[in-house]
């Protein structure tokens, strides 16, 4: 090929840079919070990035991991990142045992079998997503080995199937949480592609498991290449192969849509074993078809694909192809540091973590290895709120620092409600239609909707459960004794929620809330329901805030 | 009082909004009433599911007759007697439960399009709705939706109205994907603060004003645009809503959206489009014979919705709303021809969409590809021999005033009018702005109320 005649004038590097589409930048209208808001310790932006948010358990658990902020921030790592020894997490144990969930230890075959195929109500049929929505709250809330739920979280808004799209994959998605994200997204990435490319879920969601040498169909193969490997940012449009520009070791510096036929042909014949559509018996598994798949030679990404390969072997050079092109590395780079650390993250660290993508591309725990470089980094330590709470983040975050009791479970009315009630704020659980998965930048997250149903879900939160006088959180009794004056309580509840103080105006509004016609250090009847009210409606306000927004 | 920040929110200049300025709402606007340029409130109804049209609009005559009764020997709509088509012409007539609809074609309001649909190769309700919602047929890949480009070039784009898009459901329709300002909202009564403590409701809500207000964030402006929305939404007391002209809604979820739109219309807030849904179109059994049952209820519900929608607005103290509403239905594709062996239909190709609106020209539009087998689509379907997008290309044109037809339906080329609606083809002149001299896709005034 003859890149010189496009443009002589340009360096190679330039030329590379000509031809890719930019990088999304903070956009220039976009107003950050600003004034005169207040750096947090630490221990808070851990709780807030790593986790779903502080608890006051988990701050003083945090605090006495080392001497000093920095050992602490390593040890938290270290501690999050692998299996639990000495961390008592038997509260969470507790809830899981209470809400027994069935589907829990479901295999594929057995959800395919007993409940997909299953005869009588649609509920039963589609049990394991209806467990799985409800189970992601007790592990979000509850579970101490937070960063686990962060990253699940991420992985499955990148590998994003949209669960009620059929019935199938509504049946099967326990595994698909369970087996596919969770069972890979501290491992190697490679072998994560291979078990979501041979999902029963994936190849319904992106419609693979029809795709044939008569009728392919290119849905899987595309998104491969834009969504969960290269991206859209190393995606050249409608240009031939051949005249794709070079890297330095002769790779093709991105794809283009022939890329993505070739990448069809490949993976023809990879289906699912179900009777209703071919042989293969009916188990809901993964299942190859010589007779579907497209057995002539291909070409992707520079990288020649010889006839009549064995079984699998072309789909499996399309991953390998891809996993370990450099435009992956960057791609998962971004938008790892991206849900970490910023919405728009600086490129050093993605071009350092690309870099650590890279040369662990071989490893069993490449994944760890990619995430604790990004948590170990300055970027990481010292950015602060650029980022806005999703709903998701929001609800959890408010359960936590509040020490909700509240165990969200199938068939039970007041979790009912709290799912109805959360559905509404428009983030429900693996609803997400289109393949890219819920945006992470906070222009989709602050507009008027979005602040209306996280203020609703808090005010309901913070509320009578019943006539009886139950509460959902236990506010009043968490509120220490001696505390009675509005500017105690505020400042008690400011320091327990947030981690940190709040800007003199914010405070002394809520602090005139919690007043009402008192002076702010006078002493208010802690017995009166109505000053208890008051006081559940102050802790509502903080959760309520601009401040708890933020990330 | 809250702090003034760097511009307020667009609304229109009923009285209804007069009356709520200061008191109610504190950030806004006012558009000028000499400003109102020709753009219409946009109304889109999805109908969820793939919708029969060949149930909904049968033929009645010739020999699509014959090939439509010898398919559907359990499911056909009769011709003559008890429960027959609604006769529009000759050759085609509406279901019978439609007669709202039927009334509508009358008056020549209401403009159906036949054999309409998407050109891809595809049976999957997810992708066709996908292709059809992001306005990119064959690719699922845009992050952002057909009515989002919209708002992003229309004229009005750079106003920032209180409120300038409306998904009547928990979830934006994906049409709307990737527009920041939509507002999500099922029921006017569950988009307040009327929630958490009882005796501190109010304090509650007017503390959070005054923290939103205190910095110019886009955060902070977010919940100032909230506040003002709740305020605003509650002053219509849509609990006591009366429809105009006595308008009576069905009583299901469907017919309360549509109520909920007409009152979003007359309030006045910046409304440019709005997203209704109506589901459960997927009639794989059970669909009831030609003239009664399960698609016959869905019928009399799209029915009796859309007409109602019509009444409401249709007319008010001297002025029609109408004048400055458009309503788009469409399904993501039509049913199989033959029908199948559990009393339904499996999912077909080329279906049906209906235009309505006072300026809408109204009649049978779209070439009839014919039920022959080889006329059919993969021998099995209706064909589709109009582009969805043609349909709506002409309505964004015509009646939104945008021609940037190349960034909102990026592959679509060679668009025609149809002429379905009235309007200018050209360019809407770009609005004039001054300090209180700004552009709206205006209603006419009103007072509240009807």
């Amino acid at each position: 090929m003859n890149t010189e005649k496009r443009s002589s004038s340009m360096s190679r590097h330039q030329l590379i840079h000509a031809f890719l589409p930019t990088i999304p930048q903070l956009p220039l209208t976009n107003k950050l919070f600003g004034g005169n808001s207040v750096t947090p310790p630490l221990s808070m932006i851990a709780l807030n990035r790593m986790a779903f948010g502080p608890s006051p358990e988990a701050i003083d658990e945090f605090n006495a991991l080392g001497a000093n902020d920095d050992a602490r921030l390593l040890a938290y790592i270290e501690q999050q990142l692998n299996p639990f020894s000495s961390v008592n997490n038997s509260e969470y144990s507790a809830r899981l045992a209470e809400a027994n969930f069935l589907t829990i230890n479901k295999t594929r075959q057995q959800l395919w079998q007993q409940h997909y195929r299953h005869d009588g109500e649609y509920s039963y049929k589609t049990l394991a997503l209806r467990e799985v929505e409800r189970l992601l709250f007790i592990r979000a809330v509850y579970n101490k080995r937070q960063l686990i739920e962060v990253l699940a979280d991420f992985w499955h808004n990148h590998f994003n199937v949209y669960a009620w799209s059929m019935s199938q994959i509504a049946a099967l998605f326990m595994q698909y949480d369970r087996d596919v994200i969770r069972g890979h997204m501290l491992g190697n990435f490679r072998e994560m592609l291979t078990a979501v490319a041979q999902s029963t879920e994936m190849l319904y969601y992106l419609d693979n498991q029809t795709s044939s040498a008569a009728g392919p169909n290119e849905n899987w193969a595309r998104e491969l290449f834009e969504l969960h490997t290269l991206g859209a940012e190393n995606y050249l449009g409608v240009m031939r192969q051949n005249d794709v520009p070079l890297d330095n070791e002769n790779r093709p510096i991105g794809y283009v849509d022939d890329d993505v036929y070739e990448a069809t042909r490949c993976f023809t014949g990879w289906t699912v074993a179900n009777k209703d559509t071919g042989p293969g018996g009916d188990t809901g598994l993964f299942l190859y078809r010589a007779d579907w798949h497209d057995r002539f030679q291909k070409t992707i990404l520079g990288n020649f694909i010889s006839a009549d390969q064995p079984a699998m072997k072309d789909g499996h050079d399309v991953l390998d192809f891809v996993a370990y092109h450099p435009g992956t590395a960057r791609h998962i780079a971004r938008k790892l540091c991206r849900r970490l650390v910023s919405d728009y993250p600086p490129q050093s660290l993605v071009d350092s973590t690309a870099a650590v993508f890279i040369a662990q591309q071989n490893a069993p725990d490449q994944l760890k290895r990619v995430v604790r470089h990004i948590l170990q980094s300055n970027e990481f330590k010292t950015t602060w709120g650029e980022k806005v709470k999703r709903p998701f983040e929001a609800i959890v975050s408010a359960m936590r620092a509040t020490n909700a009791d509240f165990t969200i479970k199938y068939d039970d009315s007041d979790s009912n409600s709290f799912m109805w009630r959360y559905d509404q704020m428009g983030q429900a659980p693996f609803a997400w239609h289109a393949p890219d998965g819920y945006p992470d930048t906070k222009e989709h997250w602050q507009n008027s909707s979005s602040l209306v149903m996280r203020w609703r879900m808090v005010n309901w939160l913070v509320d009578k459960k019943d006539e009886q006088d139950q509460y959902r959180l236990n506010i009043l009794g968490q509120t220490p004794g001696n505390l009675n004056t509005a500017t105690g309580l505020v400042d008690y509840w400011i320091d327990r929620i947030l981690g940190y103080s709040m800007s003199a105006d914010d405070r002394q509004l809520i602090i005139d809330f919690m007043a009402q016609e008192s002076g702010p250090l006078e002493a208010l009847d802690m017995s009166n329901k109505k000053v208890q009210d008051r006081l559940r409606s102050m802790v509502g306000l903080i959760l309520n805030s601009p401040q708890f927004q933020l990330r | 009082m809250p702090k003034m920040t760097r511009r307020g929110f667009l609304v229109g200049c009923s009285a209804s909004i007069a009356a709520m300025a200061g008191a109610r709402i504190n950030q806004v606007v006012f558009a000028d009433p000499g400003t109102a340029v020709n753009s219409d409130v946009l109304i889109t109804v999805f109908l969820r599911g793939g919708c029969d049209a060949l149930n909904l609009l049968p033929p009645i005559a010739g020999a699509d007759r014959g090939h439509y009764v010898s398919a559907r020997p359990e499911l056909y709509v009769p011709n003559s007697g008890q429960g027959a088509a609604l006769a529009l012409n000759g050759q085609f007539g509406l279901h019978p439960s439609a007669g709202g609809l039927y009334d509508l074609f009358q008056d020549q309001k209401l403009a159906i399009v036949q054999a309409v649909g998407l050109h891809e190769d595809t049976r999957s309700h997810f992708d066709a709705m996908t292709y059809m919602e992001l306005g990119t047929p064959g690719s699922k890949s845009s992050t952002t939706g057909w009515l989002t480009r919209h708002l992003q070039t229309s004229s009005a784009a750079g106003t920032h109205p209180l409120m300038p898009a409306v998904a009547a459901n928990s979830l934006p329709q994906q049409s709307l994907v990737g527009n920041s300002n939509t507002t999500t909202m099922t029921d006017p009564d569950q988009f307040n603060l009327n929630v958490g403590p009882y005796s501190w409701r109010e304090q509650h809500k007017s503390t959070l004003e005054q923290l939103y207000s205190a910095n110019s964030s886009d955060l902070h402006e977010a919940g100032q645009q909230a506040i003002d929305v709740i305020n605003a939404v509650d002053f219509g007391d849509f609990d006591n809503y009366q429809p105009g002209n006595g308008a009576v809604y069905p009583d299901n979820s469907f017919g309360r959206r549509l109520k909920m739109i007409a009152y979003l219309v007359k309030l006045d807030l910046g409304l440019q489009v709005a997203n209704v849904d109506l589901g459960g179109w997927d009639t794989h059994d059970n669909q009831g014979d030609g003239s009664s049952g399960y698609f016959s209820d869905q019928v009399e519900t799209l029915s009796q919705g859309l007409t109602a929608f019509y009444a409401d607005l249709d007319g008010c103290n001297g002025t029609t709303h109408n004048k400055k509403v458009t309503v788009a239905v469409m399904s993501e594709f039509g049913r199989r021809l033959r029908e199948n062996d559990d009393g339904g239909t499996d999912h077909g190709h080329g279906g049906m969409m209906m235009v309505l609106g006072q300026n809408v020209n109204g009649g049978l539009y779209g070439n009839w590809p014919g039920l022959a087998t080889a006329q059919l689509y993969d021998n099995a379907d209706l064909a589709v021999t109009t582009d969805f997008r043609r349909v709506l290309s002409e309505i964004l044109v015509k009646r939104l005033g945008n021609n940037n037809l190349d960034q909102i339906f990026p592959s679509y080329t060679g668009y025609t009018p149809m002429n379905i609606v009235n309007g200018s083809s050209g360019v809407i002149t770009p609005p004039q702005y001054g300090a209180h001299n700004v552009f709206l896709p205006m209603v006419a005034n009103n007072s509240g109320g009807c």
